[in-house]
């Protein structure tokens, strides 16, 4: 399995593009290979024929494992044979079960009467162990066997992220993280005996619907950003009449349809750059600013939401904004956006204004500091110079890291944003 | 051509030898008493090398015969509250102590082993054998013999390692205002050795009342005396100290006694110590019942020769000439003699039920061996009720004072209340205050009890640990530099860290040894050490290490209220500090609880002593958020696991913080005791900041090359974080 994206351990083939006898040639389209954030297309690094698929579509192995057999016809082996070294070999451990040292003993060792330790192991492996590199050895500290066990975890599928790959504390806590929420239980009296972390599933009322890596991906970011982030909230009004009236008159002239959500990215580019100061992010010793304005933009798709990244935001008419975010849209609901569209950034917009919603807060996206949680345009009542009237409000909740960014700060970003929502002229130049 | 003026010695050196005039005029009831002991005690060792030769004596049996006179002339006429204490051959010495205190030197020819007797040679040899009656319940076996209530200080297998010890309990005698004297009897082989020398030196110093009692029996095992000294009349290292000297032929018990009145006599008058040389001969080897000859060191001939002068044919001779005793009489003492030990051997051992015509040792009568680590401290029952004080989170009246001052204060304060404490240690009466000014004002509250020591560290705190085992006195010793324990290892660790457990458990050794660490002054290699490493490896001492005056307050008071010996360890970077001090210095810190001086959940930074800053230093500027304990206690008995059982359960990382070299680190340890205790909650190795391998430098800079601050602590943090994995 390649490491088709920074930081990813664990990846699953989406589709095989090849079947089993077909020739390929180096750069041609192996699999497509899912990730907890994006699809993407492996080409293959060698030439030859595909001799074995190890890896069924959908299932999930590590970063490193074998997931085909590429070579020359002749070197097909017979089912009970170990699964043959990936493609690249220098990255993997001697395996002993390697051909060429099962012909290797000293003669007085009378290898006919030895066994071959892997003849009838491999098809005997429980299915769960599929994982495991063969004979490869699991590290993992003590701490981490005991919440396994607790929790009734499989190290097998977890990746290690310490010193020389040994799994640790952090890595479980992620994937506990992950797990799916353990059904509701009733509260124990007081005095009953503590009620297992997890109880074994037992009646038929309910369906356990496996996680994807995106779903994952989702669980474990966001609950990491909740719970170490300091949110703070501010919440503005901002008069949308003016800004409505522009689109309109955008979209009368202009080739690409622009919405007021992408309009609404160009204010908060406008705002970013009036206040530089919010355009940054955490990095653990060090405020990062930013020079450029990159913005994501949360996108529903089947089972979960992506959040691609806009750049250069700036520098971009309505236009070219309202093309790309239509084109990142596109690909992230088929699954074909490409890791690095899926990074950067110091601020997100979610907007869940076409179902209605009046307002809501979002969560923080990490590494970014902030996110803005867009709510509906809705006529609404106002009071302008002591007189009732009526006009197009949209209610916004910037959601901003406290590491990074102040109240006055964000109190200051919003005032820009309102501004030039209100006064959409700033927007077009 | 210069002139030459011969220049003598202030004190006498004499030989003293007995005339028939002095055997007429000796108390007959003494003489029947000397031939009464030899006697017990020359059956006592044939029993035993009996008993060797069969396997039944565990380890060596170094048998005294031949030279009883020594040891028999020189006690039969001490008193029960006059201390003796002797080598490793040492049965004799014990023995005759032992009978003289039940019987008062008075012995009934007609009725030699009265009740009182018999009890003193079956629990004597109980002890020889190993079993739970013995006087050190089986602990001491032959070479450690003890019996408080006798004036039995204990024998001891280190060559002169007794010395000191009882120059101490001389102290002890003197400073209570009694005129009892305390001898300690070594051989040839001793006299050579620093212990001695030293004890020598400081004994005549402070004109103790201490006997040193040279067993000169020619040989140190194979060793002839000639070989290794240039002045084989040993009396004479006495003169040289300003100590009068007696020579004495040890195989004249009465020439022994004479010696031992005139010496004592200058001893119990306030006069100082005095040396008898006893030639003495042991007709056998160093163990076993085989003669030197055959070794091939002696001569027969030469053997014959001193068997021919038998202290107990020489006193049974004498006892008849002088028409006091018959022959008859000295060998119906003899019989006597020898069926009460042929009874005493036959209560402790039984035939061999599985090897015909052997015996074996009464299987009931070995101690439990549930009893093998018992007694090696006690069990700090004796802070009960004390008040405590826990200064983190302390709200009442303090007072700005420095470190250094907190430590001088709190003394002066003990001092006062209690009138036991000595101070002692090279320095301290001085300067006002010693070299750091940690006993200011002390020596002139209390000019008897601060001592000024000769450089000589094996002996004055040797002189403690025999004051500490008296018990009359509270010894705080003083060690300038924590590396001089190297130079006094052996009544540091061999002496004071063990003598309550191998005596049997029971009596402690209350004792305070301060020193201070100087890592950053400059000293170099041999001043710069952390000496709570070395002292962890000797289960007899408890180890404190505080890292602020109010907890140094609180912790030397405990020390003091203590019956182990205790090591309380000092930094000199701490003296400076102005710190907040409870006013009342009465408080003592809670017994064995750490010290939580930050509260975190990544990580159990542990640490004492100077380096508890530096890691709060570390941890604030790289903000992990660590769990900062302060042990305060050191030692394995005394360290509060629940504190560090419970953070680490937390945390799951563990980083150990001191300052000094690797080799003789306090952590590996710790280390090592935390990977058994908690291992399945540790999520990465235990992790250890320390200094170099080697011992720091004088060089400003390879100093700092050497040492651990607050920069390797920041080092050591980032390990831990890389150990922590990935965040996300």
């Amino acid at each position: 399995m390649p490491e088709v994206l920074a930081n990813t351990s664990e990846a699953a083939i989406q589709t095989w593009l090849v079947r089993t006898g077909e020739t390929i040639a180096i750069g041609a389209p192996l699999a497509e290979v899912e990730t907890e954030k994006a699809v993407v297309e492996y080409s293959a690094e060698v030439e030859g024929t595909v001799l074995e698929l190890l890896v069924g579509e959908g299932q999930s192995v590590r970063v490193g494992d074998p997931i085909a057999v590429v070579g020359d016809p002749s070197e097909a082996r017979s089912p009970d044979e170990a699964p043959a070294a990936p493609a690249d070999e220098a990255q993997q451990p001697p395996q002993e079960q390697a051909p060429e040292q099962a012909v290797a003993p000293e003669p007085e060792t009378a290898p006919e009467q030895v066994p071959s330790p892997v003849a009838d192991t491999p098809a005997e492996l429980p299915a769960d162990d599929a994982t495991r590199q063969p004979g490869g050895r699991l590290f993992a500290s003590p701490i981490v066997r005991r919440l396994a066990k607790e929790h009734g975890l499989d190290l097998a599928r977890l990746t290690g992220t310490g010193p020389s790959g040994r799994i640790v504390r952090r890595d479980v806590e992620r994937a506990l993280a992950a797990a799916p929420p353990a059904p509701a239980v009733p509260p124990a009296p007081a005095a009953a005996a503590p009620t297992p972390a997890v109880q074994a599933p037992t009646g038929t009322d309910f369906e356990d619907l496996p996680l994807s890596g995106m779903r994952r991906a989702i669980a474990r970011r966001l609950t990491e950003s909740k719970t170490t982030v300091p949110h703070f909230y501010v919440v503005g009004d901002c008069r949308m009449d003016a800004l409505l009236e522009v689109r309109r008159r955008l979209n009368e002239v202009g080739t690409v349809k622009v919405s007021v959500n992408d309009l609404l990215i160009k204010a908060a580019a406008v705002a970013l750059q009036q206040v530089p100061d919010a355009n940054a992010i955490w990095t653990g010793d060090a405020i990062r600013r930013f020079r450029s304005v990159d913005i994501a933009v949360a996108v529903a798709v089947p089972n979960g939401l992506v959040t691609p990244v806009v750049r250069g935001v700036e520098g971009r008419s309505a236009g070219s904004i309202a093309e790309t975010v239509r084109d990142l849209a596109e690909r992230a609901r088929a699954g074909r956006l490409k890791q690095q569209e899926l990074e950067g950034g110091s601020f997100s917009i979610s907007n869940l204004g076409m179902f209605g919603v009046r307002e809501f807060s979002a969560i923080i996206n990490p590494p970014q500091s902030a996110i803005l949680a867009v709510g509906a345009a809705q006529q609404r009542p106002v009071v302008v110079d002591g007189a009732l009237e009526v006009a197009t409000m949209m209610t916004v909740t910037l959601s901003a890291d406290h590491r990074v960014i102040d109240g006055a700060l964000a109190a200051q970003w919003l005032a820009a944003f309102t501004a030039a929502v209100e006064q959409p002229f700033r927007l077009l130049v | 051509m210069p002139k030459h003026v011969r220049l003598e010695a202030a004190v006498p050196w004499v030989r003293l030898t007995t005339t028939p005039e002095d055997w007429k005029a000796a108390d007959p009831g003494l003489l029947v008493g000397m031939l009464a002991e030899l006697h017990l005690i020359r059956a006592f060792e044939e029993t035993v090398l009996e008993l060797a030769g069969e396997g039944l004596v565990h380890g060596p049996a170094h048998s005294s015969i031949g030279q009883e006179g020594g040891a028999v002339g020189s006690i039969i006429g001490l008193r029960s509250s006059d201390a003796v204490n002797g080598s490793h051959r040492g049965h004799h010495q014990f023995l005759a102590k032992a009978l003289t205190h039940v019987s008062g030197g008075r012995f009934d020819p007609e009725q030699l082993v009265v009740p009182k007797v018999d009890e003193v040679l079956q629990r004597t040899l109980a002890e020889i054998l190993g079993l739970a009656q013995g006087y050190c319940a089986g602990r001491g076996g032959s070479m450690h013999l003890q019996w408080f209530e006798a004036g039995a200080l204990g024998t001891n297998a280190i060559v002169g390692g007794g010395v000191p010890m009882g120059a101490g309990n001389a102290w002890a005698q003197r400073h209570a205002g009694t005129d009892d004297l305390t001898v300690s009897y070594f051989g040839d082989g001793a006299v050579n050795i620093g212990s001695v020398l030293e004890s020598m030196n400081l004994a005549a110093a402070w004109k103790l009342p201490f006997g040193f009692f040279i067993e000169n029996n020619l040989y140190a095992v194979s060793t002839e005396v000639h070989e290794v000294t240039g002045e084989a009349r040993l009396s004479g290292r006495g003169p040289g100290f300003g100590i009068p000297a007696w020579q004495v032929d040890g195989m004249d018990p009465l020439a022994v006694h004479l010696a031992m009145e005139e010496a004592g006599a200058l001893m119990r008058g306030g006069e100082g110590p005095a040396v008898i040389e006893a030639e003495v001969y042991r007709f056998f080897h160093q163990n076993g019942p085989y003669p030197g000859s055959a070794f091939g060191y002696r001569s027969k001939d030469e053997e014959a020769d001193w068997r021919g002068r038998d202290p107990l044919v020489r006193v049974a001779t004498e006892l008849a000439a002088l028409g006091v005793l018959s022959p008859e009489q000295d060998g119906a003492l003899r019989s006597q003699a020898q069926a009460a030990m042929k009874d005493v051997a036959s209560r402790l051992t039984e035939a061999d039920p599985e090897q015909a015509g052997k015996r074996r040792i009464r299987p009931e009568l070995w101690p439990d061996p549930e009893f093998v680590d018992v007694g090696v401290r006690g069990d700090a029952s004796e802070l009960d009720g004390a008040t405590v004080l826990e200064p983190l989170g302390y709200e009442g009246e303090t007072s700005t004072r420095k470190f250094v001052d907190a430590v001088a204060g709190v003394m002066q304060r003990r001092m006062e209340q209690d009138e036991r404490i000595v101070v002692l240690g090279e320095d301290v009466h001085r300067l006002n205050g010693g070299t750091n000014g940690a006993t200011k004002g002390l020596a002139k509250a209390f000019p008897d009890r601060v001592l000024g020591t000769p450089i000589s560290e094996n002996a004055f705190v040797g002189l403690g640990g025999g004051m500490a085992l008296d018990g009359r006195y509270r010894p705080v010793v003083e060690f300038m530099y924590p590396d001089f324990l190297w130079v006094a290892a052996d009544q540091v660790f061999n002496q004071i860290g063990k003598a309550r457990h191998m005596f049997g458990g029971r009596n402690p050794v209350p004792l305070v040894l301060r020193t201070k660490v100087a890592m950053g002054s400059g000293y170099g290699s041999q001043h710069l050490m952390d000496p709570a490493g070395v002292f962890a490896t000797s289960p007899g001492w408890r180890i404190v290490a505080p890292s602020t005056a109010a907890d140094y307050v609180g912790l030397m008071n405990a020390a003091l209220a203590l019956q182990d010996p205790v090591l309380v360890i000092e930094h000199v970077d701490l003296y400076p500090l102005n710190e907040e001090v409870p006013v009342d210095l009465d408080y003592q810190l809670p017994f064995g609880k750490a010290g939580i001086r930050r509260a975190g959940n990544e990580v159990t930074v542990i640490s004492y002593l100077s380096m508890v800053r530096h890691c709060l230093e570390a941890v604030e500027q790289t903000g992990v958020d660590a769990d900062v304990v302060d042990l305060r206690w050191l030692d394995r008995a005394s360290l509060d696991w629940e504190t560090l059982g419970d953070s680490i359960r937390k945390t799951n990382a563990v980083l150990i913080v001191e300052q000094g070299a690797q080799g003789t680190s306090y952590g590996g340890w710790l280390a090592d005791e935390i990977q058994r205790r908690f291992f399945d909650f540790l999520d990465q190795p235990v992790q250890r900041v320390t200094g170099g391998e080697a011992s720091p430098s004088i060089s400003r800079i390879l100093e700092r090359a050497a040492i651990a601050r607050t920069e390797e602590v920041v080092a050591g943090l980032e390990r831990i974080v890389q150990g922590m994995g990935q965040r996300s």
